[in-house]
C-alpha cells in the first residue's frame, strides 16, 4: 500500500540565505530570511503559513519562526530527531500534514550559524549528547567520548575502517567522491567552494581527522538557512512556479540502532537504515533505482556516499568504488550525484540545501542542471536513523 | 650564551680521560648492593652491568678535573644565576657489555643549547651533550644526555592540586553517565573486570547494556565478566580536532570478544601507526571505572609493581655506588637549599633501579638500550613504584617509576634474547 504522501503533496517553494563562515546574524533571523524567501518563491503569504517542521537540533522554535514571519495561527508543528537524519523526514511529516488537511501551508526549516557558532566538527563533552537530544543518546555517546570517540569524523571513521578492510576500499575511493563534489561545487556560484576544484592528489595531502578520514572527506562547516514550503497536491495547479511532487518520502532506522555510534550490529559496512528507507522509497513510488535521473546523496563524510550507493541499489556491496571511478556519479554519468556540490562543496545545512537542489533540478533551473530531470532521490544524513525522498517534476 | 654553545660545538669530541680504575668486582658489587639488585648474575659472568657504564669515569668527590665539552657552558650557566641543575633524560646504548679489568675512557661532545624556557623549576635553559665510551679504539657505549639548568630565584609558586595555570580551577572530566541498567559495567570497570550484562532468563549477551533483553524482553539480568581477549574489528587515529584530556594522535578501537559482543575503547601500549583490524588485544583497566577498558596488544604483558621504601640510607647508598657525589643526593640541607624536599635519587640510580626492574623479567636477555625522561624527583622518606609492559615483539619493556609527587620516570629498556 502506498503512504498517504504519495503524489498527495508537493514541495511549492524553496529559499535559502546565503552560505557563509559568518552570517553576521541571529540564527532565528537567518530562518526568517530562508523562510520569507521560500514563501515569495512560492507565491504564498506569510499569513497562510499554519504548519511547521523542523530538525530537533534546530534553534530556532516554531513560534518564533511564525512571530518573525508573521504567521498566522499553527495548526501544526513538528520536530524530527537525529540530526542530518532528519532532513528529508521533516518534508516527510510535512508532507503528511499537507496531504492529510492537517495544515494548508507548512514551512520546513533549518538554520544555523554552525561555523561562526557552534561547531558540530568539535569533540562533545564527555557527558553531553546534543541539544535537545533524549538522555538515552546521552548514554550512548558515554559508551564511547569517555574512551577518545568524540567527534562525528571519528565516529564515521569505524565503518569506514570496516570498509576498506571488508573491500579493499582505499583512501582514493573515498576522495574521488570529494573530487567530483567540488568539481561540482566549482561551477555551482551558490556553493561556497565556487570555482575551487580540489585534485586527488590535494584530497590525499591533506591532513588527517579522524584515520582513514582525511580534512576533505569531512563536509564543510557552514552558517545558512533553508526552507522549503510543502503544501497540498490540490493547490500545485495555483503556484506561480513549478512544484516538485513528492512521490515518495520515509523515514527509517536500522535493527537495534545507535546514533553515529551504531557499531554493535554484525555489519557496520553498510547503511540499514538507509536501506530501510530506499525499499519504502521505490515501493511507494512505483520507481527503481535506474528511474533516477539524478541523486543529492547525504555527503557529511565520503564512505557514507558509496555505502549509500549500495544500500539505494546502484551496485552490489563493495563495488561503489568502482562505480565512483567509472565515473557514472558525474555529469553525464548514468546517476548525477549531487549537481550542486553537495555538503562537501556547496554547504552544509543538515542535507536541506540539497533538497532545494533537487527542486532546482526538476523545474530545470540548477545552475549544473542535468537535462530533463524527471525524477531525483534525496538522502538525509546516515550513521543514524535516516530518511529519503523521491521527487517528480510537476506537470 | 650562543657564543658560549658555540664555542663549545667547535671543540668537537673532548677527551674526558680514563676511568681511575679498571672494571671491578668490588665496585661492581657495592652497586648491585645499593640497587638491590644481587640475584642478577653479572659477578658471574665478569662483567659489569650496562647501567654502569657512566659510573667508570664519574669524578671523584673532589669533582676532577675532567674535561669536558661542556663545562664552559656549565660556568656560563652558573655565571648567569642559573645555578640549579636537574637531569632530564637520558639515553644510553651499549654496544657490548664491559668486561673485568677493561678500561673505558669517555669522551663528550656538546650537541644542542635551548633556552631560555619558563620551567616548573624556574628560567633556565636545556643543555644536550653526548658522551662516547671507548675501550682502546673500540666504541662501547654512547650516552645523550640533557639537563636543565635553571634560576632557582625564577621559580614560579607550587600550584595547588587540581588547579590549572592562571588559578582557575580545572575541573576533572565528568565521570561516564550510569544508570541503573548500566552501573555494574562502571562498578566492574573499576574493579578490573570487563563486564557484559546476561539475561538470567535466555542467557543473551549485551552491549552495551539496556533495561531489558532484546531477545526474550525479560528484565531480569545479571553479567559475565568477560576474558578480556578480543580482536580489533575496526578503530581510527585521531588526529583533529582536540579531545580534552587526550594527545592526539590516539587510537581508538572497536573490539570483538570471544564472548560473542562488541566494545569500544581506547588503544594503548601500540603506537597508533601500528593498529591493525583483526590485532589480537587484551583489556587494561589502569584507568578504572573513568572510562571503558583500554585495549593493549596482547602480546604485551603487564609485569607485577615493585615498590621501594626510599630512604636517606638508600638514597646516598646509591649516590656513592654510583660516584655521584652532587651535594643534593647525600646533604638533605643542600638540598632543601635547591628546593627539593630532602635528599632525592640521582639519575645514575634510576637507571639503575629500571635496568633492575626490566631484567628481572626477562632474566638472561642483554641489555642493549636504556632511556629514562625524568619528571618529580624521588625523594627519600618517599616510596617509588615501578611498574611496567613488557613488549616482546619489540624486545622492549616499557618502566614507569611513580612517588606521591607523580611520575618519577618514564623509560624504556631495549633488551635482546642471548
Amino acid at each position: 500500500m502506498k503512504a498517504v504522501t504519495a503524489t498527495k503533496a508537493v514541495i511549492a517553494g524553496i529559499g535559502a540565505t546565503g552560505f557563509s563562515k559568518d552570517s553576521g546574524r541571529s540564527e532565528t533571523r537567518l530562518a526568517a530570511d530562508a523562510a520569507l524567501d521560500a514563501l515569495a518563491d512560492a507565491g504564498i503569504s506569510p499569513e497562510e503559513v499554519d504548519g511547521m517542521a523542523t530538525f530537533t537540533m534546530d534553534p530556532t522554535s516554531e513560534i518564533a519562526l511564525a512571530r518573525e514571519i508573521g504567521a498566522g495561527a499553527l495548526r501544526f508543528f513538528t520536530r524530527v530527531p537525529y540530526g542530518g537524519g532528519a532532513a528529508c523526514g521533516a518534508v516527510a511529516q510535512a508532507a503528511m500534514a499537507a496531504a492529510s488537511g492537517t495544515a494548508d501551508v507548512v514551512l520546513v526549516y533549518r538554520a544555523f550559524n554552525e561555523r561562526s557558532g557552534r561547531r558540530y566538527g568539535r569533540a562533545v563533552p564527555q557527558d553531553g549528547a546534543p541539544t535537545g537530544a533524549p538522555a538515552s543518546q546521552a548514554l550512548e555517546l558515554g559508551w564511547h567520548v569517555p574512551a577518545g570517540l568524540a567527534t562525528p569524523a571519528a565516529w564515521a571513521a569505524l565503518p569506514a575502517r570496516r570498509y576498506m578492510h571488508e573491500y579493499g576500499a582505499t583512501g582514493e575511493d573515498f576522495g574521488r567522491v570529494a573530487v567530483q563534489m567540488r568539481a561540482n561545487a566549482a561551477t555551482n556560484p551558490r556553493a561556497w567552494f565556487h570555482r575551487r576544484p580540489i585534485t586527488l592528489e590535494e584530497h590525499q595531502a591533506s591532513r588527517w581527522v579522524a584515520e582513514p578520514l582525511r580534512l576533505l572527506d569531512c563536509c564543510q562547516e557552514s552558517d545558512g538557512g533553508v526552507a522549503l514550503v510543502v503544501v497540498g497536491a490540490r493547490r500545485a495547479r495555483s503556484l506561480p512556479r513549478p512544484p516538485a511532487v513528492i512521490e515518495a518520502a520515509a523515514q527509517g532506522s536500522g535493527a537495534g540502532q545507535l546514533t553515529m555510534v551504531d557499531f554493535y550490529r554484525d555489519d557496520i559496512a553498510a547503511l540499514p537504515e538507509m536501506a530501510a528507507v530506499a525499499e519504502r522509497l521505490w515501493a511507494d513510488s512505483g520507481l527503481g533505482p535506474g528511474d533516477m535521473d539524478a541523486a543529492i546523496l547525504y555527503d557529511h563524510f565520503t564512505p557514507y556516499v558509496l555505502m549509500q550507493l549500495e544500500a539505494l541499489g546502484y551496485c552490489k556491496r563493495g563495488q561503489a568504488p568502482a562505480l565512483v571511478a567509472d565515473g557514472r556519479i558525474g555529469p553525464g554519468g548514468d546517476l548525477p550525484v549531487n549537481p550542486h556540490g553537495g555538503q562537501l562543496g556547496e554547504a552544509y545545512i543538515h542535507g536541506m540545501n540539497g533538497i532545494a537542489e533537487a527542486v532546482r533540478q526538476l523545474r530545470g533551473t540548477a545552475a549544473n542542471q542535468v537535462p530533463g530531470a524527471g525524477h531525483v532521490l534525496v538522502t538525509a544524513g546516515t550513521g543514524v536513523p535516516t530518511s529519503g525522498l523521491v521527487l517528480g517534476a510537476y506537470s | 650564551m650562543e657564543d658560549l654553545a658555540d664555542a663549545a660545538r667547535a671543540r668537537g669530541e673532548v677527551d674526558g680521560g680514563t676511568a681511575p680504575d679498571p672494571v671491578n668486582a668490588a665496585m661492581v658489587r657495592h652497586w648491585l648492593q645499593a640497587m638491590g639488585d644481587t640475584a642478577a648474575p653479572y659477578l658471574d659472568e665478569g662483567l659489569a652491568p650496562p647501567a654502569m657504564l657512566q659510573v667508570w669515569t664519574m669524578p671523584g668527590p673532589d669533582g676532577g678535573p675532567r674535561p669536558s665539552a661542556v663545562d664552559t657552558v656549565l660556568a656560563g650557566l652558573d655565571a648567569r644565576g642559573c645555578t640549579g641543575v636537574v637531569a632530564t633524560d637520558c639515553t644510553q646504548a651499549y654496544d657490548r657489555p664491559l668486561r673485568m679489568g677493561e678500561t673505558p675512557r669517555a669522551a663528550t661532545r656538546f650537541s644542542s643549547l635551548r633556552g631560555p624556557k619558563s620551567t616548573a623549576m624556574g628560567r633556565g635553559y636545556f643543555l644536550t651533550w653526548d658522551t662516547t665510551w671507548y675501550c682502546g679504539e673500540e666504541r662501547v657505549g654512547t650516552m645523550t644526555f640533557r639537563v636543565l639548568k635553571f634560576d632557582p630565584a625564577t621559580r614560579p609558586e607550587p600550584r595547588a592540586p587540581g588547579s590549572a595555570p592562571g588559578g582557575t580551577p580545572e575541573a576533572p572530566p565528568p565521570p561516564p553517565p550510569r544508570t541503573a541498567d548500566t552501573a555494574f559495567f562502571w562498578d566492574g570497570a573499576a574493579a578490573g573486570e570487563l563486564r557484559i550484562r546476561r539475561c538470567a532468563d535466555c542467557g543473551t549477551l549485551r552491549h552495551p547494556p539496556g533495561p531489558l533483553c532484546p531477545a526474550c524482553r525479560s528484565a531480569a539480568a545479571d553479567h559475565v565478566t568477560a576474558s578480556g581477549e578480543g580482536t580489533v574489528h575496526s578503530y581510527t587515529v585521531h588526529h583533529h580536532p582536540p579531545v580534552p584530556g587526550r594527545t592526539a594522535p590516539f587510537a581508538v578501537a572497536l573490539v570483538d570478544l570471544p564472548e560473542g559482543v562488541r566494545v569500544v575503547g581506547a588503544v594503548t601500549g601500540a603506537d597508533p601507526a601500528d593498529v591493525r583490524v583483526g590485532m589480537p588485544v587484551r583489556a587494561d583497566f589502569a584507568r578504572g571505572g573513568a572510562e571503558p577498558p583500554r585495549w593493549r596488544p596482547a602480546d604485551q604483558v603487564p609485569l607485577p609493581a615493585l615498590e621501594l621504601e626510599l630512604t636517606r640510607t638508600s638514597v646516598t647508598a646509591q649516590a656513592l655506588a654510583t660516584r655521584d657525589f652532587t651535594p643534593v643526593h647525600h646533604d638533605p640541607d643542600r638540598a632543601r637549599a635547591q628546593g627539593a624536599r630532602d635528599v632525592f635519587l640521582n639519575i645514575l640510580t634510576t637507571q639503575g633501579l629500571v635496568q633492575r626492574y626490566a631484567t628481572a623479567h626477562r632474566p638472561g636477555a642483554r641489555v642493549r638500550r636504556i632511556a629514562v625522561r625524568l619528571g618529580a624527583p624521588a625523594h627519600a622518606g618517599d616510596t617509588l613504584v615501578l611498574t611496567g609492559t613488557d613488549r616482546p615483539r619489540e624486545g622492549r619493556v616499557d618502566v614507569r617509576g611513580t612517588t606521591s609527587l607523580g611520575r618519577h620516570v618514564t623509560a624504556t629498556v631495549d633488551l635482546e634474547d642471548r
